[in-house]
């Protein structure tokens, strides 16, 4: 029996890259290929021949769209069972609130990237055996925007324990516990053509992971911060210092000292009441969920000041 | 979803699978926990989100001995968020001892064990935002931990038990989002609970009637109904509705009202150090999360079983504020700022003071003759505790003199005849007003004699410094300014046996089926421990067995 391949769309996102590190060391089991660089013709030709294909590609919403069509191209005529891996987002959900599976409806108008997300998982969900993951908030290692970035904001005190801005629900998931997800989906004989969320079972509340991660990372005592700072932070400063970290793309070194925006969709994110349903994700790609504190430290690990 | 019951139909029959009156920390809690249960909540409120003179005159009363009980309508708040709108924040359960056995405390047999509180205690922490629930020095701040004196030894005396401060968090204004958006829990306020109606056999209640002060009347059914009012107004209720029972209702026996008990505290005596002053230590330290924490003097376990006295903490305490001779700016800043401190924290703060034009002035004297220690606090209470979400919890002042003062807060033994009753007197909606008369034993100038008895053998025995203090005067500064205030325990106790309790385990009323108390009217006993955190433990507790029988039905 010859070894399955998977073709990796993606394999230089974050969760890519992760990817490809959990399989590297299984090369004898599967076999993985990057198909980004590949042009049309040869990404056709990977597609087909790929036991299952997976799409990790993330950037810009333009970047997520554009994922999505060269996949959908190059999968035209592909055998129906043809496995494919999706991985969305929870934003298509927008503003809902309360339990959501997979069947609940988008709230509010979509930002940016939730209908990217959207359309994405549209254009592939043509293809019977599309496996749609929607994952929650992504911590971790590798995990930039929402532990990395976050690290910086509580080693600066400048995000903490955000009292009732902070009480919506933080519906995490340890990058290897996304990575174990997209490997099942890629593999597991019922998963084919349904959707899930991805994110672990009784999520903490944002202040929870918030003061969580501060105390992980030693940036103690974790600090109250008022509705007052909050706002200031997201509203006053968040919009220079978005325009000069755009602005000043190509001076790295001033960048670099330049604090990361606290954004308003973060202030909204946090007080989001938002809680994912997640019993498919257990029942049918077998997951199970790394506890909060060793997540937590593996993230402190990688983006605790050395 | 929040409700005003002047927006609702005169007559409105509102029903639901759980009531629960009173929106204080007790009722925010249930109503919380009972968020996505799949069961309808209604959380029936009183006042308004601020105070009302007109709703919180609803609350005024008599006491029999005004030396020793403040006015009823003092130290608690009728208001969305309760007296939780006001509290200091001080945290800290209930220890195991105040649970067990102790013959030595006639009445003073719960029918639960620690061990029914603390699978609830650490939810409850998070609720009044105390961070984790870890109550020693060791566990919070490991070799950071700063004891309160190097060098003081004491087998009977422990110095790592925590104390931990709230925000103090505002449960009304803090949690009233999460009612608000929650499907199934809806808050009604302005709805003063006037009458609460029984079957026939006197059961069980059929509905409630409220009013508000304007005269909008509605009703509100359930299948299970709780009172989460307050240890003085849920004895008044419970007292005052007398359709069905004539003693009130969970009374046959003579115990509503019964076995009022609030803590003994005082400040009392000069302890003058004899080691470096940096060896002493009596502020806060901050916790990983955030929370101000703060040692105390715990009497152990084994000392107060070998003594048979009560529950008993002490902490350092500045000296008397009143005396200008204490030459302290900072003092003397505390006592020309008495008109801008609210009046529960002024009290015992201040003291009574003669207030003489010379004192006054010699006051005056000190902060002029040392600005920048007074501007640095002023600051400091500014940054930290005005502009604050998380707030300093108390005035700190580290003497250079190395010399303090004993602050103590202790247990007071259970006593029949220390009561809440009806007045003559009705309010606005025609309720009889409160009447409270308050009493200690004198088993209770004995714990806090004793105690301080065996924390100054303690001082003198580790060479550390000499607490002096008249052990004549210890019953007069344990009452000097009363009972102390907001701490409303013990109205409805919980026990098995209905001849002397009224609550059963499980919270119920005896000898009711579907009628439950929340909060500290159910404690047996007082302990040493301010009440909030475990009168929230036991509304989470009360939420379980409420979704038990509510899913068994």
């Amino acid at each position: 029996m010859s070894i399955p391949t998977l073709l990796l769309y993606g394999a230089n996102s974050p969760l890519g890259r992760r990817l490809t590190q959990a399989l590297s060391p299984r090369s004898s089991e599967v076999r993985v290929m990057a198909a980004d660089p590949l042009a049309a013709g040869a990404l056709r030709a990977a597609a087909h021949t790929a036991d299952a294909v997976i799409n990790a590609a993330m950037g810009t919403p333009a970047d997520i769209v554009r994922a999505a069509e060269r996949l959908t191209e190059a999968l035209r005529g592909a055998p129906v069972a043809k496995r494919l891996v999706q991985v969305s987002s929870m934003t298509v959900y927008g503003d809902a609130t309360g339990l959501c599976d997979v069947t609940a409806p988008p709230r509010g108008p979509l930002g940016a990237y939730a209908a990217a997300h959207a359309a994405a998982e549209a254009l592939l969900r043509a293809f019977p055996q599309t496996v749609v993951l929607r994952p929650g908030v992504e911590y971790g290692p590798d995990c930039a925007a929402w532990s990395g970035r976050i690290a910086r904001w509580l080693q600066a005190r400048r995000v903490g324990d955000l009292g009732a801005a902070g009480d919506g629900y933080c519906n995490l998931v340890f990058i290897d516990d996304l990575v174990r997800a997209v490997l099942s989906a890629a593999q597991a004989p019922a998963a084919g053509g349904r959707i899930f969320n991805v994110a672990m079972r009784n999520p903490p509340t944002w202040n929870e992971y918030l003061i969580g991660f501060g105390v992980a990372l030693g940036a103690v005592p974790v600090r109250r911060v008022t509705r007052r700072r909050l706002a200031i932070e997201t509203k006053l400063l968040a919009p220079p210092l978005k325009v000069a970290e755009l602005t000043l793309g190509r001076a790295a070194l001033i960048r670099q000292h330049l604090p990361p925006a606290i954004p308003s969709s973060f202030r909204r994110l946090c007080s989001q009441e938002i809680r994912l349903v997640v019993d498919d994700a257990e029942a049918v790609l077998g997951l199970t969920w790394t506890p909060l504190p060793v997540g937590l430290q593996a993230a402190a690990a990688a983006y605790g000041q050395p | 979803m929040l409700l005003d019951i002047t927006a609702l139909p005169e007559g409105q029959d509102l029903s639901a699978d759980i009531v629960i009156v009173g929106g204080g920390a007790a009722g925010i809690t249930l109503a919380l926990d009972l968020i996505d249960s799949g069961l309808s909540v209604l959380l029936l409120e009183s006042g308004g989100a601020k105070e009302e003179p007109a709703t919180q005159d609803l609350y005024a009363g008599t006491v029999v001995d005004p030396r020793l009980h403040s006015p009823p309508d003092r130290y608690r708040q009728r208001r969305f968020g309760g007296t939780s709108s006001i509290w200091g924040g001080r945290c800290m359960p209930l220890d195991p001892i105040d649970l067990s056995s102790r013959d030595y405390v006639p009445g003073g047999e719960w029918p639960i064990t620690r061990a029914a509180l603390d699978p609830f205690y650490p939810r409850a922490n998070a609720l009044c935002e105390a961070g984790e629930f870890a109550y020693t020095a060791e566990e919070t701040f490991g070799t950071a931990a700063r004891p309160i004196v190097r060098g003081f030894v004491s087998s009977d005396y422990s110095m790592n038990r925590l104390e931990r401060f709230s925000c103090p968090t505002n449960f009304g204004a803090r949690y009233a989002h999460k009612l608000g958006a929650s499907a199934n829990v809806r808050v009604v306020i302005h709805a003063n609970l006037t009458n609460i109606a029984l079957d026939e056999g006197g059961r069980r209640v059929t509905h409630l009637d409220l009013r508000s002060l304007d005269g909008k009347r509605i009703t509100a059914r359930a299948r299970h109904y709780v009172l989460a009012t307050g240890g003085l107004e849920t004895a008044r209720l419970l007292l005052a509705n007398r359709d069905r029972h004539p003693q009130g209702i969970g009374n046959d026996h003579d115990v509503v009202g019964r076995y009022y008990m609030c803590h003994l505290a005082g400040v009392i005596g000069n302890i003058r150090f004899s080691c470096a002053s940096d060896a002493v230590f009596r502020g806060y330290q901050i916790s990983p999360e955030g929370v101000y924490c703060r040692q105390r003097f715990a009497l152990q376990e084994a000392a107060q079983r070998r003594e048979r006295i009560g529950n008993f903490i002490a902490r350092l305490h500045h000296p008397h504020i009143t005396d200008p001779a204490h030459r302290n700016a900072v003092l003397s800043l505390l006592y020309l700022a008495k008109p801008f401190i609210p009046y529960e924290y002024a009290m015992r703060l201040h003291g009574p003071d003669a207030g003489t034009a010379r004192n006054w002035l010699r006051h005056l004297a000190n902060v002029v003759t040392d600005p920048f220690d007074a501007v640095g606090f002023a600051w400091h209470m500014l940054r930290d505790r005005k502009l604050a979400e998380r707030k300093f919890p108390s005035i700190i002042i580290n003497s250079k003199a190395n010399l303090y003062s004993v602050d103590f807060h202790a247990e007071q033994f259970p006593n029949a005849s220390s009561r809440v009753m009806l007045d003559a007197v009705p309010d606005a909606l025609g309720m009889p007003r409160i009447r409270i008369d308050w009493r200690y034993l004198p088993q209770d100038v004995h714990t806090v004699s004793r105690a301080l008895q065996l924390l100054a053998e303690d001082f003198a025995a580790s060479g550390v410094g000499q607490l002096q203090y008249d052990p004549a005067e210890v019953e007069a500064e344990m009452t000097r300014f009363g009972a102390y205030g907001g701490h409303h325990i013990g109205t409805a106790r919980m026990g098995s046996d209905p001849r002397s309790s009224v609550v059963d385990a499980d919270c119920r009323v005896h000898g009711l089926e579907n009628l439950f108390v929340s909060g500290s009217a159910v404690f047996t006993t007082s302990s040493q421990a301010n009440p909030t955190l475990t009168v929230v433990a036991l509304a989470l507790r009360l939420a379980a067995h409420l979704r038990r029988i509510e899913s068994r039905s």
